[in-house]
């Protein structure tokens, strides 16, 4: 079949592919997003535009999923929208490689058995355990801000942790932490060409950032073949989860994985929630009404809020119908998971940030499924510990204006000045 | 008497363990990432938080189901 490469007619004039779409705000975007929610939940887009000519990476387009409902339904439903027969990513890096080296790209029956041998780490009970240190590691970066003056709040603060507890998972060494961190932070920008710096070749920084994450790593997984410990490396070099084992490239594609998956998404999240909060000075008072009792249900509000991840892709197995739409198999299937939590017939009001929706049906670790976020209970006990300590210990942040990041695929801020007093 | 009981789909259930984190008393992801249901029954007492963790399955693996039981 052909892969990503049929084309259709467009079935509306809206655009969702050029970089000028994808420079607007959050809430520009939003708008018409809204219009394609009720006008044309399923729609069909040329390619995203990218550093590419479509000529070279041979893409077609894609469809737009839009709705909630739909995200979910083309999440949980593998068989016809699979993660494997192209890449997963909206964005057209290049021709199809056909390699599909992280569990991202994979489906079932391969997908569950690696996601198996990881999957230990993630379990409540794991992360419970981890979250004595997660509180130490976000009180001492919020201490260490504590009457900064003028700040950088993405630098300084949101960016820290979340990189410190895929360190943690993982089972870096402390001395190695930092070094880490700083590699994860640069894979993000792999991640995203769109953020990607003028005159930074995207090969050459991936070489290095491998070869970092090759000397911190390697050495950490013989040294777990010996003595292993409740950590990701431990499981992953004595996998044996249906014959699946990790070979030297197999133990970096699972760390390169967590510092992508793990790093800008609680990052960005972090920074938005900061933000929001101060806009929103009577949601920040109810939520210190009751911390305790409410920061579950207003965590779950902090991620559909921000939507961090804005979109993935899924391409079709067969000819199905969707949204009203006729879908070919080998088409390219963009579920927009930001416009999701944004869907007027799931969230009343959908742009107001409330603590107090609680719980919602909101699709901001995905739409369900197999590949449903994996790190989303370390996710929300990173979000809960820092915002223990930032609203008890920066009672008087000021927020200034952000820097926001240009990308259809993650939602959020490059910088955000910030003065703590 | 019809009892109602909490159903597993092993097939689709991935471990995540959102429904340990709403009613911990029942569901139970264990080291290796297997779910355990401690009494699968559905009373009147646990219906609430049953169902809440049913509905909250990302990956649809859980039901009820309903039948006749001596």
């Amino acid at each position: 079949m052909p892969l990503h490469a049929t084309q259709h007619e467009p079935t509306t004039a809206y655009d969702i592919s050029s970089k000028e779409f994808w420079s607007r705000s959050p809430d520009e975007r939003d708008d018409v997003f809204q219009r394609l929610r009720t006008e044309a939940p399923v729609s069909w887009h040329p390619p995203i535009e990218a550093s590419l000519p479509p000529e070279v990476h041979g893409q077609a387009g894609f469809w737009a999923v839009t709705k909630a409902e739909d995200i979910t339904y083309v999440s949980q439903n593998h068989e016809l929208f699979s993660s494997a027969l192209g890449s997963s990513a909206l964005y057209p890096y290049g021709p199809d490689t056909g390699s599909r080296a992280v569990i991202l790209d994979m489906d079932p029956p391969v997908h569950t058995a690696y996601r198996k041998v990881i999957s230990s780490a993630f379990t409540p009970k794991a992360v419970a355990r981890l979250s004595g240190q997660i509180e130490a590691r976000a009180e001492q970066i919020v201490d260490r801000v504590i009457g900064a003056g003028s700040i950088d709040f993405v630098d300084d603060v949101a960016a820290k942790l979340p990189m410190m507890t895929v360190a943690d998972l993982i089972g870096i060494p402390e001395h190695h932490v930092e070094r880490f961190a700083e590699a994860g932070d640069r894979i993000v920008l792999l991640q995203d060409p769109l953020a990607l710096p003028e005159g930074v070749d995207p090969n050459e920084l991936l070489g290095e950032v491998m070869g970092t994450l090759g000397e911190i790593g390697l050495p950490l997984a013989e040294e777990r073949r010996k003595n292993p410990e409740d950590d990701v490396m431990s499981a992953i070099v004595h996998a044996d989860v249906d014959g699946v084992t990790f070979d030297e490239q197999a133990i970096l594609s699972v760390m390169t994985l967590l510092s992508v998956a793990g790093n800008d998404t609680t990052k960005q999240t972090t920074t938005h929630a900061v933000i929001q909060l101060a806009q929103n000075p009577d949601q920040k008072a109810w939520l210190l009404d009751d911390f305790e009792g409410r920061i579950a249900g207003a965590t779950e509000e902090l991620i559909r809020h921000a939507s961090p991840i804005i979109s993935f892709a899924r391409t079709a197995t067969e000819d199905l119908d969707l949204g009203g739409q006729r879908i070919l198999a080998g088409d390219k299937v963009g579920i927009f998971y930001a416009s999701g939590n944004r869907d007027e017939s799931v969230f009343k009001n959908p742009r107001r940030f409330d603590l107090s929706r609680g719980r919602s049906p909101h699709v901001g670790f995905g739409g369900g499924g197999v590949h449903y976020c994996l790190g989303n209970n370390v996710a929300k006990a990173q979000l809960r510990a820092l915002f223990k300590q930032i609203l008890t210990k920066l009672p008087d942040i000021v927020v200034g204006e952000p820097e926001r990041l240009n990308s259809d695929f993650i939602n959020g801020y490059r910088h955000l000045p910030v003065v703590i007093s | 008497m019809t009892t109602q009981r909490i159903v597993v789909d092993r097939n689709r259930c991935t471990g995540i363990g959102i429904c340990e984190s709403i009613f911990p008393e029942r569901f139970e992801v264990d080291d290796d990432g297997t779910l355990i249901v401690h009494d699968t029954v559905v009373t009147a007492e646990n219906r609430a938080g049953v169902e809440d963790a049913v509905q909250a399955c990302p990956a649809a693996a859980l039901s009820l189901a309903s039948r006749d039981e001596e």
